[in-house]
């Protein structure tokens, strides 16, 4: 019995793990943590308060529009708006510097009106259920930082 | 190539997780089978990274937008198989207990579905199997 535990080796694992090439594989998936995190959050919201009283539907809008601009931001390579990728795509540097620019309006608009509906639309009013306007704040929330960390988490390097 | 042990644990994690997830749903006391729905997300779960992995030549390792979508898509289908049996508990659908299994059953699941992929996903004649 004495001696049974010199064995045990803590944190002998050599794990050659290189972070630095998982960067990527990170990035992507807290990306798609934050993104779907969000929209499960107003999918609980609508089933939790069903009714137009209590939830307005037209709030949905909000989110979807996040969803569009996380999609525009995201079609569009660094290299593409940097100019420096191998070919032009179908709307050349300019047009995909335009792209991302409505991307990242579309972006910042949603997430600005989902704090006004927040502000807006429950706590102003004094609404009784104020829980549908915290989830469509959150919801857009965790769809913006998702699309940012998708968009800057992972790095365009063939070679490292 | 790994071997049969680590098959055979993998496969054992697998009956596990799918133990859990017919607790939830069969006990007595739970006695209603919703929770079943997260067997569309599990069998959904490897498509993409293996749809990726078919389309690409994987010889550039580092960049790969394609392969970093199928992740992304892939951690959006693990959320939602967690997601799915919370929003049955908090609308009542189910108790929370069988929420609580369910979620175990997720988790094991997942492992080794991850696990599977670790193992015996990275295989250099990948090109050359028949699927």
């Amino acid at each position: 019995m004495s001696g049974f535990l010199d064995s045990i080796r803590c944190g002998d694992c050599e794990c050659n793990v290189d972070w630095g090439e998982k960067r990527n594989t990170i990035a992507s998936v807290a990306a798609g943590v934050l993104f779907f995190t969000g929209w499960w959050i107003i999918i609980d919201a609508a089933v939790k308060y069903p009714d137009q009283d209590n939830f307005n539907h037209a709030y949905h809008a909000c989110g979807v529009i996040a969803t569009v601009a996380f999609l525009m931001i995201n079609a569009v390579s660094n290299g593409q708006v940097r100019g420096d990728s191998y070919s032009e795509g179908c709307l050349g540097q300019t047009g995909a510097r335009v792209w991302l620019f409505i991307g990242f309006m579309l972006a910042f608009g949603s997430l600005i009106a989902s704090m006004w509906i927040l502000f807006g639309g429950f706590v102003v009013p004094q609404k009784a259920v104020v829980y549908p306007g915290i989830a469509v704040f959150f919801q857009n929330a965790f769809i913006f930082f998702g699309g940012l960390v998708f968009k800057f988490g992972r790095t365009e390097d063939l070679w490292q | 190539m790994a071997g049969i042990k680590a098959l055979i644990s993998l496969s054992f994690g697998g009956a596990i997780g799918l133990m859990f997830l017919m607790l939830g749903c069969a006990l007595p006391v739970y006695n209603t089978y919703w929770p079943l729905f997260v067997l569309f997300f599990y069998t959904l779960c490897p498509v993409p990274y293996c749809v990726a992995r078919r389309v690409l030549d994987d010889t550039d390792s580092a960049s790969n937008a394609c392969k970093e979508l199928a992740i992304f898509l892939t951690t959006g289908i693990v959320v939602s198989a967690f997601g799915l049996p919370v929003i049955f508990a908090r609308a009542a659908v189910i108790a929370w207990g069988a929420c609580a299994l369910v979620l175990a059953g997720n988790s094991i699941i997942f492992t080794s579905i991850l696990g599977f992929f670790l193992v015996f996903g990275s295989n250099d004649d990948f090109t050359w199997q028949q699927w």
